[in-house]
């Protein structure tokens, strides 16, 4: 495959195009994962825990079996069980033992809102009275919420089964502490040595949600020969089959999943939550059942992103060298094993060049939801640590800190402390695009600060299928297997069309369901522009090929002297001039006479993936008696390889920047001394408005993946992953001294404004 | 009841009259547009009132025309729509997009778009209510709608677009038609009373109807703008049987001026009373301003927010440092209570069976006052301390002192020891730090998720101080007040 990028001479990649997807939103016509009904349709709750951490003693359903209208009740009874899962363990870990069990509490419930049970009823109202009437004896039990607690012997254990994973003292008593991933190289102790300046911090982030606002919702039916049809709102619906197939113990080709539209994911919707309950009352029942949460179930029983402490210790030369770098981190897994710890370390240090350098973070359970993804799983919060540190070296050696970081920047063949290698990158030329902005050297008011920060992100690649078609009027169908959530239809539709050289609006980009394409991994990981826009190029280019080859039938050439050009076959070879080229539209009205349908697929495992870096200004004020914080001024600098769609590419930084506000200002799950979830809907998990925020300016640097067809380097996650730490960063400068401690609420700043009047007495 | 009632709700879904058998008292818009149409477009992101997802515009006759505003479906009950125009996002494009939809698509305005319905309502909204569409007017439009999605910027971009269009020839012509139905329904004098297999659903129209339904149904739960209560239903699980609206109640919505007072009737919203509020004191507005969102204000009462007797709803310390006072009724009679008496302990009010709030009373002369809310986020919060003083000073010296704080105890109080230790003395900077001594002995503030007891105790001193400041430097004063200029939390 040809991947030459020396041509930006595009007429639809970068270029404004109208959206596929813009009419059916402002219109309501979309339907996103409640807004289906199926006739005869049951209405599933689902019985949460109340407790933290309590074994379950006995469940009597037998009041609930009995109200009118209850047409099923399951326990995890009804929920096959699995065994532990046997290492190696993949980066990111299903272990059905695991799923299992959060999916339908088994001998405990490890969180406050834990499904306990599940009623499937003629309405929501029946389902709900249902729950009230079944009885669960509990015998609570002492709970943990903060990892480094959960990791010390004697702590309450939440998964008796649970033995350290690579402890080589072989331990003989189970542990919250699941694994530790370290990534090292070169000498500590002589790096530390070296150093003009060496800190140490402890940096603490709390867990946030994902805050998309279309709950869980999903729809199974089940037909008599056992198959089974899933209508649910996901980042990836062949992630949902695999997942409900294992669990369940079904084969693949009897689950079929639709996605619906998403109304926001963020890796919160990679997982199987209510799906298979819903899958499981359907087949008890034999009809279709309706599975949706409240906002309440979703803070509580979703996944919300980890919460981590990190203890840091960075050291460097006067003349602004980083000689060593050393972290500890913990992040807490949830209820479940699983935390991004291997992302933590991938993210540790990555944009700079250090000689010596160990990062190791632990992944320990505790008792709340277990966590999922969240845009960047695990990096925001090792950037918030490392940036932080970073930003006071800068400020301690009195370096401007974008001149420290381009003193210590990776470049081409460098490595992350997980072992991946940087190709080209465009991380030099962010810093500098920052250091001329306007916003660099804008002057500040009184209570005003300026923060920095930087964020690194790989993105994914791997698996994905496409399947293009031709149709008899010159129309393209483009169907992938993922799920649109960031405009992805959009960006399809483009490389489609800049391939075929025919008109944008020729081309419908379709979501199609698990039955009708290969295998295509989830919607996140910023990889869907990458990898599954990669396999568009493969399947158009097949369809290029089979008109080409149709040409030349039609002309009795050969086809290696057809040309594919501006949408149109043309004869290569100069004297051919009689021969009138043939637009794709009258090869499309000749194909079904001349041999067939025309479609070409793709089903890759694509690699090549490319570093993507972030970096971010912010200014803020500072209220000084009330130690409110507003944003006041942000810019995003990012290097996004190639922008296919740039409204979508800047409308993702823009988002990502506001999300990293509200991580660093205000999100927060708060527990209250029982271990309940006190914030359980949007009043008091407060995510930004629209006065909150500052319009966010963009700017795009453009440094191609040279492994892509048109240069793509993920964009979604890399904007979320400085932010947090630059806007803390911005709250720093403004009030004086360091914030180690998100959210920086009110209360948090204005003590720590006092301690400064206290300490300056 | 009397013979004239109704036991149908109709309404104009869009432009089309309909006839509703409610089944279900307790049935909320949402759920009907959702279920009963199968109208899929307004979506349910939260059901508390917070996310906005499922803003539609309501169509109400105010003074013989009809008046729009942009309202939660999540949590209004389907029979308060009676008599009235819902429009949800189906209808707001005909054979071309609305020019909101059309910028919102052009801008990408939407992400997911799982927002953008109830965006497009809110916008619309303020298309049809034809004001100025400047940053201000667009972020309070837009406060009460959630995306995680966009940042924001594209939708205010949007916005500034397309929000101040002129209507097109087609869309006057539509609501004039809808105006002369509504007024068609009103020009008869039916009470609504529906019986549904919820209980009964009764909205009566007058004073007296009203205090003889609650005398019908002692167990009855009043409802006015159910962003409350409409909470109880939806996050809470309750079943509200019976209910009693005071909202159609012609009497309770209306406003009047005496020469000493501004009498507000229990079931005038936030958005009806804001101007009247903002003209005996800016402070005041602004507070009112601050109150949840647009939609909860354009549903929302004073009267609920008062009878709701939360330690930290946001009218009541305001109100009770004026001297405000409470007109409560029912069928034995009226009676007429300071407000400050109406809240006697956590959880309970005076408010006798049969008893319903009436009237909020609440003078028109001031003294020096000024009232603060703190909240973690400016807008869309609640309450974690709220300051409120009305002081008189003469010859330098403070002659009497209202001050009340909500958030510091069970109960919207004064802080009586810290007015005595300020009254009679003169008003500086030594005296403010003796009340402040005064005013932590006044309150035992808690710990709960949205501040610790400790802050509470500063933040409730720093408002006292800033109060005293602001007294001496007006400036100060105007800048708080404004939003561009935003100093954080604490505004006047
Ligand atoms: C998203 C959101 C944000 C909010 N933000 C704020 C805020 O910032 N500040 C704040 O203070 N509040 C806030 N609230 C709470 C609520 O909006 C207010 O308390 C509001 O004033 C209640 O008025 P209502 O008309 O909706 O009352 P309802 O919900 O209808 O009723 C409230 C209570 O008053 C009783 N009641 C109503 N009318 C009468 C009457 N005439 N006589 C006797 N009893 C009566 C009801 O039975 C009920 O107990 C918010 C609510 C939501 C959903
Ligand atoms: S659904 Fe969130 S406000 Fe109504
Ligand atoms: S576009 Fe997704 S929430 Fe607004």
């Amino acid at each position: 495959m040809s991947n030459d990028q020396s041509t930006t001479n595009y007429r639809w990649v970068g270029k404004r195009t109208p959206r596929p997807d813009g009419v059916d939103k402002v219109t309501g016509r979309a339907r996103y994962g409640d807004d289906m009904s199926v006739p005869g349709m049951l209405h599933c709750k689902i019985l949460r825990s109340p407790h933290a951490h309590a074994r379950i003693v006995s469940i009597d359903l037998s009041k609930a079996k009995a109200l009118k209208g209850v047409k099923a009740v399951l326990t995890c009874a009804e929920i096959p069980d699995h065994p532990l899962s046997e290492p190696p363990y993949a980066p990111i870990i299903n272990d059905m033992h695991d799923i299992s069990r959060n999916v339908m509490a088994r001998e405990k419930v490890l969180y406050d809102g834990h499904a306990v049970a599940a009623v499937a009823a003629t309405s929501e109202r029946i389902a709900r009275a249902a729950l009230k009437l079944i009885d669960v004896e509990y015998e609570v039990l002492p709970h943990v919420l903060d990892p480094l607690e959960a990791a010390q012997p004697g702590a309450p254990i939440l998964n008796e089964d649970q033995f350290t994973f690579g402890d080589e003292t072989e331990p003989k008593v189970p542990s919250n502490l699941f694994r530790s991933i370290t990534g090292k190289r070169g000498d500590l102790e002589a790096g530390f040595a070296e150093a003009d300046l060496i800190i140490e911090r402890e940096f603490i982030s709390e867990p946030v949600h994902q805050g998309y606002i279309e709950p869980l919702a999903c729809i199974a039916t089940t037909s008599e020969d056992g198959c089974v049809e899933l209508w649910t709102t996901t980042q990836g619906h062949f992630v949902i089959r695999a997942l409900c197939a294992k669990l369940l113990n079904m084969e693949l080709a009897k689950i079929r999943v639709t996605a619906s539209e998403i109304g926001g994911g963020f890796g919160g919707k990679n997982t199987i939550y209510g799906e298979p309950v819903a899958i499981r009352l359907s087949q008890m029942t034999g009809r279709p059942v309706r599975m949706v949460m409240t906002r309440t179930e979703v803070f509580r029983a979703s996944g919300p992103t980890v919460g981590s402490r990190s203890k840091i210790k960075m050291g460097a030369k006067k003349d602004g060298t980083i000689t060593a770098a050393e972290v500890d981190t913990w992040y807490q897994a949830g209820a479940f094993k699983g935390a991004p710890v291997g992302r933590a370390v991938e993210t540790y240090f990555s944009s700079y060049k250090i000689a010596n350098v160990r990062a190791t973070c632990y992944d320990v359970c505790v008792n709340r939801p277990k966590v999922a993804a969240y845009r960047a799983p695990g990096a925001p919060m090792a950037a918030f640590a490392a940036e932080g540190a970073i930003n006071e070296l800068a400020d301690r050696l009195g370096i401007d800190p974008i001149d420290f970081r381009l003193k210590n920047a990776v470049g081409e063949g460098d490595e992350s402390l997980m072992g991946s290698k940087y190709g080209q990158i465009g991380l030099v030329e962010v810093l500098e695009k920052v250091k001329s902005h306007p916003h660099y050297a804008a002057p500040l008011g009184p209570n005003q600060g300026r923060g920095f920060a930087l964020g690194y992100w790989m993105h994914g690649g791997g698996l994905s299928s496409v399947s293009a078609h031709l149709l008899d009027d010159g129309t393209v169908t483009v169907a992938t297997g993922n799920p649109d959530i960031g405009g992805s239809r959009s960006s399809m539709r483009v490389m489609a069309a800049e391939e075929l050289g025919i008109d944008i609006e020729l081309i419908k980009p379709i979501v199609a369901d698990t039955g009708s394409m290969g295998y295509s991994h989830l919607t996140a990981g910023s990889r869907t522009t990458f990898a599954t826009g990669w396999a568009v190029v493969n399947a158009v280019r097949e369809i290029i090929d089979k008109l080409r080859a149709l040409a030349a039938k039609k002309w009795g050439i050969s086809v290696d002297d057809v040309i594919w050009e501006s949408g149109q076959a043309v004869p290569k070879k100069a004297g051919q001039d009689r021969i009138k080229p043939l637009s794709l539209k009258e090869l499309a009205g000749m194909a079904t006479k001349m041999g067939g349908a025309i479609a070409g697929h793709s089903e890759i495992n694509a690699g090549g993936v490319g570093a993507a870096f972030s970096a971010q200004l912010v200014d803020v004020e500072v209220d000084p008696e009330t130690g409110f914080v507003t944003p006041t001024r942000y810019t995003v600098v990012q290097d996004v390889g190639r922008a296919i769609s740039p409204d979508y590419v800047e409308g993702q930084m823009q988002g990502g920047a506001v999300q990293g506000i509200g991580w660093a200002l205000n999100e927060a799950y708060i527990y209250d001394a029982e271990g309940r979830l006190q914030n359980t809907g949007f009043l008091d998990y407060r995510m930004p408005v629209a006065s909150d925020v500052p319009m966010i300016d963009t700017v795009l640097v453009e440094v191609p993946n040279p492994n892509h067809p048109y240069g793509v380097r993920g964009v979604g996650e890399p904007c979320l992953v400085p932010a947090p730490a630059a806007v803390a960063n911005a709250v720093e400068n403004a009030i004086g001294r360091t914030m180690s401690w998100l959210p920086l609420s009110p209360p948090k700043i204005l003590q720590a404004i006092e301690e400064l009047k206290l300490a300056a007495e | 009841m009397t013979a004239e009632t109704r036991s149908t709700v109709r309404l104009l879904l869009g432009w089309t009259p309909v006839d509703i058998a409610v089944a279900d008292s307790n049935q909320t818009v949402l759920q009907y547009l959702r279920d009963q149409p199968q109208l899929k477009g307004s979506k349910e992101g939260c059901a508390e009132g917070d996310c906005g997802a499922c803003t539609v515009v309501v169509g109400a006759l105010k003074d013989g025309a009809i008046r729009y505003s942009a309202v939660n479906a999540c949590i209004l009950f389907l029979p308060a729509m009676d008599g009235k125009q819902i429009l949800s996002v189906e209808q707001v494009a005909d054979t071309e997009l609305h020019p909101v939809q059309q910028a919102l698509v052009e801008l990408h305005g939407s992400q997911c778009g799982y927002c953008t319905p109830g965006i497009v309502n809110s916008l619309l909204c303020l298309n049809l209510n034809g004001g100025a569409a400047d940053r201000q007017a667009i972020d309070d439009a837009l406060i009460g709608n959630l995306c995680r999605c966009t940042g924001y910027g594209p939708i205010i971009e949007a916005a500034e677009k397309a929000c101040s269009t002129e209507l097109s020839a087609a869309w006057k012509t539509r609501i004039a038609a809808a105006q002369k139905q509504l007024l068609s329904w009103a020009a008869d004098d039916q009470a609504l009373a529906l019986e549904t297999r919820n209980g009964p659903y009764l909205a009566p129209k007058t004073p007296d109807q009203l205090a003889a339904a609650l005398d019908a149904h002692p167990a009855a739960t009043l409802v006015a703008g159910a962003t409350d209560v409409g909470l109880w239903v939806t996050k809470l699980g309750r079943s509200l049987n019976p209910l009693i609206s005071v909202a159609e109640v012609a009497d309770l919505q209306s406003m009047r001026l005496t020469d000493s007072h501004l009498e507000i009737g229990a079931a005038v919203t936030y958005s009806e009373a804001h101007q009247a509020l903002s003209e005996i004191s800016e402070s005041l507005g602004e507070l009112v301003r601050r109150i949840g969102s647009r939609q909860v204000r354009n549903s929302g009462t004073i009267g609920g927010n008062i009878a709701n007797g939360s330690p930290i709803g946001d009218m009541p310390p305001a109100l009770i440092a004026m001297g405000a006072s409470l007109v409560l009724r029912s069928r034995a009679g009226r009676r007429e209570i300071p407000l400050q008496d109406f809240f006697i302990e956590y959880g309970k009010q005076d408010l006798r069976p049969g008893e319903f709030v009436g009237r909020v009373l609440v003078p028109r002369k001031l003294d020096t006052f000024r009232c603060y809310k703190v909240s973690k986020r400016f807008d869309q919060d609640i309450t974690a301390v709220l300051g409120a003083f009305n002081i008189a000073i003469e010859n330098g010296a403070v002659v009497s002192a209202r001050i009340a704080y909500g958030g510091m105890a069970g109960v919207p109080a004064r802080a009586v020891g810290c007015e005595a230790a300020l009254t009679g003395k003169p008003w500086n900077m030594k005296t403010i730090e003796t009340a402040k001594v005064a005013l932590d002995a006044d309150f035992k503030p808690m710990t709960d998720m949205r501040a610790s007891a400790a802050y509470r105790t500063l933040a409730a001193r720093n408002l006292l101080e800033r109060f005293y400041l602001e007294t001496q430097n007006p400036a100060v004063a105007l800048e708080l007040a404004s939003r561009n200029h935003m100093k954080g939390l604490v505004d006047g």
